[in-house]
């Protein structure tokens, strides 16, 4: 019973803060800290991906929990490059909101590569699963090679 | 959910990545040409450039080179050279006519790659269309802007020498350095240089802070905290073949170029010599 209201309670709580209502646009800094959370993630789960691609994550099977969290969170790319958010940490190159054209169709290939990744998640064709995340990878690569100030890597 | 069949997905996924360039049954100078990084300076950065046709443009600090044409088209291109005009480019740094090279063409690392190879490798570019295209001249700074000055430059640091395996290495290290040190030339850029551009050779692949085009290139030795001490063999050879980094973020910049036009189509055995060597030269802390 105890259980029950604190449960019911939790979840009032965080309904409210839910609900609460939303700026219509973010802060510079705000979208800047957004979008830098949503390609943490999407490196996360690359990473993982790739390590049970080479076989160095022990017994681990759960490569299509990480390539649907790709595919979700793909959907969501072309709503994180809010213009004036390249603040100064930033490695968003004005390019980004220069040539928009050009940026849209490299983010299109992103999105529609996370996508096919999704797709092919449950399925269990491990070769295909590999085959998306190949193409993921290079599409990646292409957006931050023309789009992304080169940061220095921690190595 | 039995190991069984985790280990054949493991096993699929290992399989799933795409075929190398070798594995296309290319020729052998096709695959020298992608392992020697010819593609990426010598196409302009045009989304339509035809490949190797040259007129790519590239900064540095004494100026812009633009990359030749080195289709075999006889007026524009190579096809009037013969095998040895070809290989005393790379041996020498010379053109047909005797003229020196910048050191933009990096024949002070090709210098030592095998004559079989470069012959390989002319076979292949001669195999292909000629294009008719005159490249732009470099724009240089005052003091270097005679081939006069290249040749100085050359006399003093530069000395025409084949690689010679060392026989207390493995294999795999001697390939790796094959491929680093000449056919890949990763110095070039991953090398610090001393006044006037010479190569320091006693930092191999400690970085350049200030590397073509502006940009900073990293430290790539075995050094824990400044190069990739942390990397692991396989850390090494994913990133060379798709260009993620350990953390699974991807890389793009000028690497991202070397990727695709050079080491994401070798071997995987290649790579992992290369992975191999980076592993085993000194560790250096960066150049500020």
């Amino acid at each position: 019973m105890r259980h029950t209201i604190i449960s019911t309670t939790l979840t009032l709580v965080l309904s409210a803060g839910l609900s609460a209502p939303i700026a219509a646009e973010p802060s510079a800094e705000d979208a800047y800290e957004y979008r830098e959370s949503i390609m943490t993630a999407l490196k996360g789960h690359a990473g993982a991906i790739s390590r049970q691609a080479r076989g160095l994550a022990g017994d681990s099977d759960y490569v299509a929990n990480h390539a649907k969290a790709i595919a979700n969170l793909g959907t969501e790319l072309h709503t994180i490059f809010q213009e004036g958010s390249n603040i100064e940490d930033s490695e968003a190159l004005a390019a980004i909101w220069d040539k928009p054209e050009k940026f849209a169709e490299a983010l299109a290939n992103a999105e529609d590569a996370m996508a096919a990744l999704g797709e092919v998640a449950d399925g269990g064709d491990m070769e295909a699963i590999g085959n998306a995340f190949m193409n993921v990878g290079e599409a990646c690569k292409g957006c931050h090679d023309s789009f992304r100030e080169e940061h220095e890597h921690e190595h | 959910m039995g190991i069984g069949r985790v280990s054949t997905a493991t096993l699929l996924l290992l399989t799933a990545i795409p075929a190398s360039a070798a594995d296309a049954a290319i020729s052998p100078g096709e695959y020298l040409i992608y392992a020697g990084g010819c593609v990426d300076c010598h196409t302009a950065d045009d989304d339509d450039a035809i490949p190797l046709a040259g007129g790519r443009a590239v900064e540095s600090p004494f100026g812009t080179f633009y990359s030749p044409n080195i289709t075999p088209d006889f007026d524009t291109g190579i096809g009037a050279w013969s095998d040895d005009d070809f290989v005393d480019a790379f041996w020498e740094g010379k053109d047909p006519d005797g003229d020196h090279y910048y050191p933009a063409f990096p024949y002070t690392s090709y210098t030592g790659v095998s004559r079989e190879d470069l012959l390989a490798m002319k076979a292949y570019l001669f195999s292909l269309d000629p294009v008719d295209k005159t490249t732009p001249e470099h724009e240089l700074a005052w003091y270097i802007s005679t081939r006069l000055a290249a040749g100085a430059w050359k006399m003093k640091n530069f000395d025409s020498e084949r690689f010679v395996p060392d026989p207390d290495q493995p294999e795999q290290w001697n390939r790796g350095a094959y491929l680093v040190r000449h056919l890949g030339h990763c110095g070039e850029c991953h090398t610090p240089r001393g006044s006037l551009g010479a190569l320091q050779h006693d930092r191999e692949l400690a970085g350049n802070p200030n590397g073509p085009d502006e940009e900073k290139i990293p430290n790539i030795t075995p050094d824990r905290k400044d190069g990739i001490g942390k990397w692991s063999t396989s850390d090494i050879e994913y990133f060379l073949q798709i260009g993620m980094f350990p953390d699974g973020d991807f890389v793009g910049s000028a690497m991202s170029a070397v990727i695709d036009h050079n080491t994401g189509k070798l071997t995987k055995e290649d790579r992992i010599a290369i992975a191999a060597y980076l592993k085993a030269i000194p560790p250096h802390l960066s150049t500020d």
